[in-house]
């Protein structure tokens, strides 16, 4: 009863759509609360860390979010980002301002086009999204070893402001990371749920045969994930050059930075099945994941303990979840 | 004109019924695949198309065919295991830290880790149902961290193995046949025996292929998974074993290289990553293709680059030529 109630009131039946990705939201506010009470002074900057910092996995997550919600996976996002971060730094390092946003913006269009004609192939081929996508990472992360042998390069101090809210990247304003944080996952998560393709997303992902039943175009649907993956990937390359002002094409930098996207899409209540979840709940997981470290270190945990505790905690969440849908079904 | 329109007839016939074959061949059409790569490395590296050189290939190729043996059973099941490569490590750690004690317990020790890890990932996916890519990527974050801390304490100073398993995992049979390659062949047929013939195999297919059906029909399925979960914890901590005894020195690195090689090795082989179809066969081939590519690449010399993009090339390739081959049929 009261939950037809609920279903009429469009603002309420908003809210319950969506009750995990605001669950994740609630979740990461009482985690900051809590950090502010452990450490002696919370202020901007402290604000400001967490936001940059979170910058990169979260606008992997993002792509990630999309691609998983069209019913694939995506195990080449963080071999991309390393291509992004090397271009970048290669390229960028000592140019005039428009030469850098020409540079920053062929990147991210670059990378878009890229990782459609990823998911192009895997639609023309047959093959697995994660068996091709694993192919492609090793191809991306040898080109990006290719274009930058070794640790190096730079860019601009505009690119870092806009990044990270001081142009040498250390202290500086809140808002150009807290804006560049939630204007492109706000983006991404009203496309997604209003428009006709993004919708179709959701369609392609939940039944692929009844989508294109329904006269869906699911190839496409398919190639625009990928290629909002892609572009996602391209900014969380220049993200990361402008947190760490150079670039570093090391292979496991790029595995880890894919896995922590796929554990934030999970966690923040994407189902790797495909058709189901909200791209704006996966910011928050990614913030929080980021944000776990220097609570960690900030109640004295060391590092290698941080790692287990981190783990632990996502195992933990999953199988609460399991715990959970198991017993809703077993009532009904 | 007429006898011309034939043959170019006779050689389309032609051109079909090897499509046929190789449709119903895809084993064999892998096999080719392998010759082909040793004979292109031969040429390469004159010094390869030898006994030592197939020694070689083998002894690569033994740690790789059975972190992707795991990875088979699991695929087969619908399941995933990222975490092999740290169950693998560990293993090494332990048996590396049991070494004093003689090497049956340093091994019995090391299988003990991989069986304990395994059961921990089956506990969470067959009975909590955490989705297996998630859960094992957990468990591969805490092994890092709780092997990266206990380097520092407990195991501090174990990273040399017992001289028995250094014979295992680098030694030879009578000179020419290597011990580990011994320990493979016996896991593969093993294997395939469980995977073709017993009725635990028969439910392995059944789960991967439907799950509902497969409740229905009355199988207890969080057993099998967990089951099968257990066993790729075990075959894991063998090839860290192994790993350690070729290397003879035991890092938190030992590893790592192998996890994404283990997956591709079961991919090229033909099992589906969606569960129920494939085999170990196949896998034994990948594992081989991808070793032997390995020598390749190394023996080309052109850098890491361009070893990665070729690396990526091929896997991509391979995986669509099969696909390709079996979609038809």
């Amino acid at each position: 009863m009261a939950f037809s109630v609920a279903m009429r009131n469009p603002a309420l039946r908003i809210l319950f759509r969506n009750s995990w990705a605001l669950g994740v939201w609630l979740l990461l506010g009482a985690l900051v609360l809590w950090y502010s009470t452990l450490i002696p002074v919370f202020g901007p900057f402290q604000i400001t860390s967490i936001t940059k910092n979170s910058l990169p996995l979260v606008y992997l997550a993002i792509g990630q979010a999309i691609i998983v919600i069209s019913g694939g996976i995506d195990l080449s996002l963080g071999a991309l980002l390393l291509l992004s971060n090397v271009i970048a730094a290669r390229f960028m390092a000592g140019q005039p301002l428009p030469t850098v946003v020409l540079i920053a913006l062929g990147i991210v269009a670059g990378l878009a086009l890229l990782n459609a004609l990823v998911g192009f192939v895997i639609t023309l081929s047959g093959v697995p999204d994660i068996v091709v996508t694993l192919a492609t990472g090793y191809i991306w992360s040898g080109l990006a070893l290719w274009i930058l042998p070794s640790p190096g390069g730079g860019t601009a101090p505009e690119m870092r402001w806009l990044f990270t809210g001081s142009p040498s990247g250390v202290g500086g304003s809140y808002w150009p990371p807290l804006l560049m944080l939630l204007i492109p996952g706000a983006l991404v998560a009203i496309w997604s749920r209003t428009t006709r393709v993004g919708l179709s997303l959701y369609a392609v992902g939940s039944n692929k045969t009844a989508a294109q039943l329904a006269g869906l175009d699911v190839r496409r649907a398919k190639i625009v994930a990928y290629g909002i993956g892609g572009a996602m990937a391209g900014l969380a390359g220049l993200a990361m050059v402008a947190l760490t002002g150079t670039g570093d094409p090391r292979f496991a930098i790029g595995a880890n930075a894919t896995l922590n996207s796929v554990a934030a899409v999970v966690l923040g209540g994407v189902a790797l099945t495909g058709g189901v979840g909200n791209v704006f709940g996966v910011v928050a997981t990614g913030v929080t994941l980021i944000m776990l470290n220097p609570i960690l270190i900030a109640m004295r945990v060391d590092s290698n303990n941080a790692q287990v505790i981190q783990g632990v905690l996502i195992a933990g969440v999953m199988m609460f979840g399991g715990l959970v849908a198991f017993l809703r079904e077993r009532r009904s | 004109m007429s006898s011309e329109s034939r043959v170019v007839q006779g050689r389309a016939g032609k051109e079909r019924s090897f499509q046929r074959w190789a449709e119903e061949n895809p084993l064999a059409v892998l096999a080719g695949v392998f010759v082909l790569l040793f004979l292109v490395t031969s040429a390469i590296q004159p010094g390869f198309f030898s006994v030592s050189g197939v020694r070689n290939t083998l002894l690569q190729a033994a740690p790789l065919g059975i972190l992707a043996a795991a990875q088979t059973v699991l695929m087969l099941t619908g399941g995933i295991d990222l975490s092999v490569t740290m169950i693998a490590t560990g293993a090494a750690y332990v048996a590396a830290n049991q070494s004093p004690n003689g090497a049956a317990i340093a091994i019995l020790m090391g299988l003990l880790v991989g069986l304990i890890v395994g059961s921990m990932n089956g506990v969470g996916v067959a009975i909590f149902r955490v989705n297996p890519l998630i859960m094992t990527l957990a468990m591969s974050s805490i092994l890092l961290g709780l092997f990266t801390a206990w380097t520092q304490t407990v195991l501090a100073g174990s990273t040399q193995v017992a001289p028995f398993i250094r014979l295992l995992g680098g030694g030879s049979w009578m000179g020419s046949v290597p011990y580990s390659v011994l320990v493979w062949g016996g896991v593969a047929i093993a294997l395939i025996w469980l995977l073709r013939r017993s009725g635990w195999g028969r439910l392995i297919y059944a789960i991967g292929d439907n799950e509902t059906a497969a409740r229905l029909a009355g199988v207890r399925v969080w057993q099998v998974r967990l089951s099968a979960y257990m066993l790729s914890g075990v075959l894991s901590a063998i090839a860290g074993i192994l790993l350690a005894g070729r290397t003879g020195a035991v890092d938190l690195q030992l590893a790592g290289a192998f996890l994404l090689p283990s997956v591709a090795a079961a991919v090229i082989g033909g099992t589906s990553i969606f569960g129920g179809m494939g085999g170990y066969s196949g896998t034994i081939l990948g594992a081989l293709i991808l070793s032997v590519l390995n020598s390749l690449l190394t023996f080309l010399n052109v850098g890491q680059a361009i070893q990665q993009m070729v690396y990526g090339s091929i896997v991509l390739a391979l995986a669509w030529g099969y696909a390709s081959l079996t979609r038809r049929s």
